[in-house]
């Protein structure tokens, strides 16, 4: 705001006031920082408003006192503090009206012992609280009118709408402050998920016996899970709650995420490194936290895992239809130096075919106002995902406990163990939708290849089980969303390729191959798949799922085998 | 994948380059039955159709139903390996008018 010309009718000196007043605001309005405006500006004031002096007094957050933080004229009072209730400017501020004290010394509450230190001679005092609301900010003081008169009511009020004006723009800047605070604090905190994130294990194919999922509650989590391969064949994990919530827990995850990933490469045994992150976390955690956690190894080709539980949520072995938790422990890391030095034990767990679940309590405590889950909810939840590929199962079981309506309260983290002796060489989920099937073929060549199958064989068997899924996504499906499985199972002389979905089931009378007599479109898929395959069946579903579609062929033929 | 089309000998060359399957045939389809609408005669490059499935060859068949009935010309030219393979699965090598080079099927 500019006042660019003078209205001739206004008196020259009411004209230089709001000229002042005109300045000074915009000045306020231009600045980033307010306080050092306002120290410029009060020498400005001074001399508009013929003053001797002038200073200003700003509310201390802490103590509640006021503190010049800028003075002007013969005395330096920078820093003076005013205890409570003492003086003009107390005066000012609390009763929140402008003092105008046209002798000093003829008032109870002027303050001598500042002039006696100074040798300042103070006549008349002019002082006008800073306030916005309930909120008292501080106080705009002038003292002595030049040429020996008092301040008078046109001061008073001039000086009146300066600090008005002032205290906006103080109370302003403090809130753009603490606005700006909020966001770089918050960058902050995604900057923390963000290495949170980069400390979880790579995605693995689906096929690789060890998967996780991470679903923090907030920005950063307390959870954490890792996948180390050792030497051997054989794979080192683990998963872990730390008590609390938030940045400090966030911390502490960090922590024990790097202890373990380099632990578990030098130790021998899952109870070794429990004991060893125990040791560390006891000597050096802050109080009152500690940290849940199993370790494992898992030997892939022998099935078995051995493992240690340091207060953590007994692991679930999923192994056919029967379901068993497993119970033995010791106490959470952390809690009291030299509690695991006699070692943690362990406990050897043959797979058999099965899998191993191990989950934080944000799952088992996911219920809203419904008895928590438990391990037998966790089961139940299961039970319609077990022919998903891992990946894909973690992802549904996440995502069912967000459909329940089962709010994130804390950090959700899940690990599964498979028995992979009898696994298929492929299993994997897609979409049901055209664009899957370029990944499709891309991937059961790989499949095949890696059987062992080489030569023309694999484009016909690609082009059967591609038609296959076409038939799903235009027919199962109806062209509605869903998904479909592909599994391979085989060695380089017979192939069995399953094809499952989880669309309405269908009648497979149905489904047959067109007369190709009738050279006419479609319907050609059908024919394909029974020219390249030898053995083309629908099975039972597996429950919770749709369709079973099984294509078998034996790979005859040299050129169809690696040498 | 790619349709690339060009004139000669006016003709139109239709190269399909890539894979034709269900998520790129609707696009084959449509290209050549608008060049079935204006009568035109099309020789189909296939020297680069990496895989081609059954809606791929349904809409070769489409295209070629269309023709046989304007009287026009359509021909497959240089039909790679993975093609041909379909095409005999289908017992349609012996339906299409089919040529070793794109010069062969424009002067055929």
């Amino acid at each position: 705001m500019r006042v660019e010309e003078r209205p001739q009718h206004l008196p020259a000196a009411l004209a230089d006031d709001l000229d002042l007043i005109a300045e000074m605001t915009a000045d306020f309005a231009r600045s980033l920082d307010i306080e050092e405006t306002l120290r410029l500006g009060l020498a400005h004031i001074s001399s508009r408003m013929e003053a001797e002096a002038a200073s200003i007094f700003l509310m201390e957050p802490g103590t509640g006192e006021l503190v010049c933080r800028a003075c002007f004229g013969p005395a330096d009072v920078t820093g003076l503090r005013l205890p409570k209730g003492q003086g003009i400017v107390w005066r000012a501020v609390n009763r929140n009206a402008t003092e105008l004290v046209r002798d000093a010394t003829d008032d109870p509450d002027f303050a001598h012992q500042v002039d006696n230190n100074t040798g300042f001679v103070t006549r008349s005092i002019l002082c006008a609280p800073m306030a916005v609301r309930d909120e008292r900010l501080g106080a705009i003081e002038l003292f002595n009118k030049k040429g020996g008169g008092s301040f008078d009511a046109d001061d008073r009020r001039v000086l009146q709408a300066l600090a008005a004006s002032a205290a906006l723009a103080l109370i302003n800047a403090r809130q753009a402050a603490d606005m700006a605070e909020q966001k770089a604090l918050k960058h902050e905190l995604s900057l923390a998920a963000d290495i949170q994130r980069a400390m979880l294990p790579p995605q693995r194919p689906p096929e690789f016996p060890i998967h996780g999922i991470n679903l923090p509650a907030r920005g950063v989590s307390g959870d954490f899970f890792d996948v180390v391969e050792l030497t051997g064949g054989k794979i080192a994990f683990a998963i872990a709650d730390v008590s609390g919530k938030g940045m400090n827990a966030a911390m502490l995850m960090s922590k024990t995420a790097s202890l373990f990933r380099c632990l578990a490469k030098r130790l021998d045994g899952p109870g070794a490194v429990l004991a060893a992150i125990d040791s560390e976390l006891a000597e050096t955690s802050s109080a009152g936290m500690f940290v849940t956690m199993v370790a494992g190894i898992l030997d892939p080709a022998a099935g078995n895992v051995v493992l240690a539980n340091a207060g953590h949520e007994p692991p679930l072995l999923c192994c056919g239809a029967s379901l068993t938790r497993i119970d033995e422990g010791m106490p959470p890391l952390g809690i009291v130096p030299d509690l695991f030095s006699q070692g943690c034990p362990e406990s050897t767990i043959e797979l058999n075919g099965g899998a191993l679940y191990l989950f934080t309590d944000g799952l088992t405590e996911a219920g809203g106002t419904e008895a928590m889950l438990g391990s037998d909810g966790v089961a139940r939840m299961l039970a319609p995902h077990r022919v998903r590929p891992a990946p894909d199962r973690l992802r549904a079981l996440v995502a069912q406990v967000a459909e329940a309506g089962l709010a994130l309260k804390d950090d959700l983290t899940m690990l599964v163990v498979e028995d992979v002796r009898d696994q298929p060489a492929m299993n994997r989920q897609y979409q049901a939708r055209p664009a899957s099937l370029s990944a499709i073929r891309h991937d059961l060549g790989h499949a095949l290849s890696a059987l062992g199958v080489c030569g023309p064989v694999i484009p016909d068997i690609v082009l059967a089980v591609d038609e296959a899924c076409q038939n799903v996504i235009r027919h199962a499906y109806g062209g509605g969303e869903g998904e479909m499985i592909v599994q391979l199972r085989g060695d380089h002389d017979h192939v069995d390729i399953r094809l499952i979905d989880f669309a309405p089931t269908i009648d497979p009378a149905s489904v047959c191959p067109r007369d190709l007599n009738d050279v006419r479109p479609g319907g050609l898929g059908t024919h394909f798949i029974r020219e390249v395959m030898d053995n083309v069946e629908f099975l039972a579903p597996p429950p919770g799922t749709g369709n079973l579609l099984r294509m078998a062929k034996r790979i005859g033929g040299h050129e169809n085998r690696k040498p | 994948m790619k349709i690339e089309s060009r004139e000669r000998d006016g003709a139109v060359v239709v190269a399909l380059v890539g894979e034709v399957d269900l998520q790129h045939s609707p696009s084959v389809r449509k290209h050549l039955m608008e060049l079935m609408f204006d009568r035109r005669p099309v020789v189909v490059d296939m020297t680069a159709v990496e895989y081609i499935d059954s809606s791929g060859i349904a809409s070769l068949v489409e295209a070629y139903q269309a023709a046989r009935k304007n009287g026009t010309r359509f021909v497959l030219a240089a039909v790679s390996q993975p093609a041909m393979r379909v095409l005999q699965l289908a017992r349609l090598d012996k339906v299409f008018a089919l040529a070793d080079t794109v010069e062969a099927g424009l002067s055929a």
